[in-house]
């Protein structure tokens, strides 16, 4: 068995795990098509071996299977940039939550203080909660 | 209601916010004061709300930037037309707070800095911390274009603009320094003030040694990202 039959089978495998995961919604479909990209494309690579090949003689690189590792790299950074964004667009909202919130509740909790007609009721009886 | 906001960021400050609150009602009454407790574990919120203050409590501890953000989305909620920023640990003097909040209404400037000319701190000096000062300063100046002499000052009153433009962005951490270029990259005007600035009365600083080259390049960095945005502002 040579490594372009493992590259086939990895790849189905693994484009079968990315859907399956859709399927399953545990990935969303915003974040899933990086990876079914790369599925499809270690794919074709392993179908077409002669593809890389021809790549790798017009960039200049002897050891074909080098440019796959190159391949993987760049896509494995592209992702984890792309992951970084995203944390940082949760931060951000998570933030903004925490926020909202903690000015609602001490807003309720200064209404619930004061009665309508503006008469304080906070002499230590707080009977709520 | 007042046209003005005390902020207090807090965060294990029990020994010192209410005496913060308290000099801070005796300096200048006719202010209102949240403090926010950035998801602080001790008696800070109790002994905020004892002293007179509104408490936001932050379920969950989302840095200087964040706790303070919120005081500044509050007082854009509630309308107040000037903010006051404090440390409650007790180095800033509310002593000179009528005079800061007085240059703030006759518009010397959209935010008047209270800015330690002399300093009389615990901590002496020392000259990497002095270097660092130098360095910022420098930065600053470059950014900014005139000088700043204490850029790394948390006591400021803000006019309505300023509350509106933290609203939406606030540095994250260590905001001072970038602060300050945000602001003029926005076309907002500083104006600083001498004040006094005691040693503080409890807790420990926010910057120790370990963290202080973290400090430099982050602040270096965001003045340098700040200079390549055209406008700040980005709702979202």
């Amino acid at each position: 068995m040579n490594i372009y039959i493992l590259g086939i089978a990895f790849s189905v495998v693994f484009l079968f795990t990315v859907v399956d995961l859709m399927r399953r919604r545990v990935l969303m479909e915003q974040y899933s098509l990086l990876w079914l990209g790369m599925g499809v494309v270690i794919l074709l690579l392993s179908i077409f071996p002669q593809w890389l090949n021809g790549v790798a003689v017009a960039v200049g690189i002897y050891y074909a299977p080098s440019l796959l590792f190159l391949i993987g790299f760049l896509f494995m950074l592209g992702t984890m940039l792309h992951l970084t964004v995203v944390l940082s667009r949760l931060t951000k909202r998570t933030v903004r939550l925490v926020q909202e919130i903690a000015i609602l509740k001490a807003e309720l909790a200064d209404g619930n203080r004061t009665d309508p007609d503006g008469t304080d009721k906070t002499d230590g009886t707080d009977k709520t909660d | 209601m007042n046209d003005a906001v005390v902020i207090i960021p807090a965060l294990n400050e029990e020994k010192t916010v209410a005496a913060v609150v308290n000099s801070i009602l005796c300096a200048v009454p006719a202010v209102d004061i949240v403090v926010v407790s950035d998801g602080s574990t001790d008696r800070t919120v109790q002994e905020a709300r004892a002293a007179g203050a509104f408490v936001i409590n932050l379920s969950a501890n989302l840095g200087i930037g964040g706790a303070v953000q919120t005081g500044y989305r509050y007082a854009k909620e509630r309308g107040y037309q000037y903010a006051i920023q404090i440390d409650a640990d007790g180095q800033h003097d509310p002593a000179d707070l009528p005079r800061l909040l007085e240059e703030a209404r006759q518009g010397r400037g959209d935010m008047i800095l209270g800015s330690r000319y002399v300093e009389r701190t615990a901590y002496r000096s020392s000259r990497s911390r002095r270097m660092g000062m130098i360095l910022l300063s420098t930065l600053v100046r470059l950014a900014v274009g005139y000088p700043i002499k204490d850029t790394t000052s948390g006591y400021r009153v803000v006019n309505r603009r300023i509350i509106e433009l933290f609203s939406s962005y606030y540095p994250f951490d260590y905001p001072e320094v970038e602060v300050l270029v945000l602001l003029h990259r926005n076309r907002m005007t500083i104006h600083e003030v001498a004040v006094q600035m005691k040693e503080r009365q409890a807790g420990v600083s926010s910057i120790n040694v370990r963290k202080s080259v973290y400090y430099m390049v982050k602040v270096t960095l965001a003045v340098g990202l700040e200079l390549l945005r055209k406008r700040a502002i980005e709702e979202d």
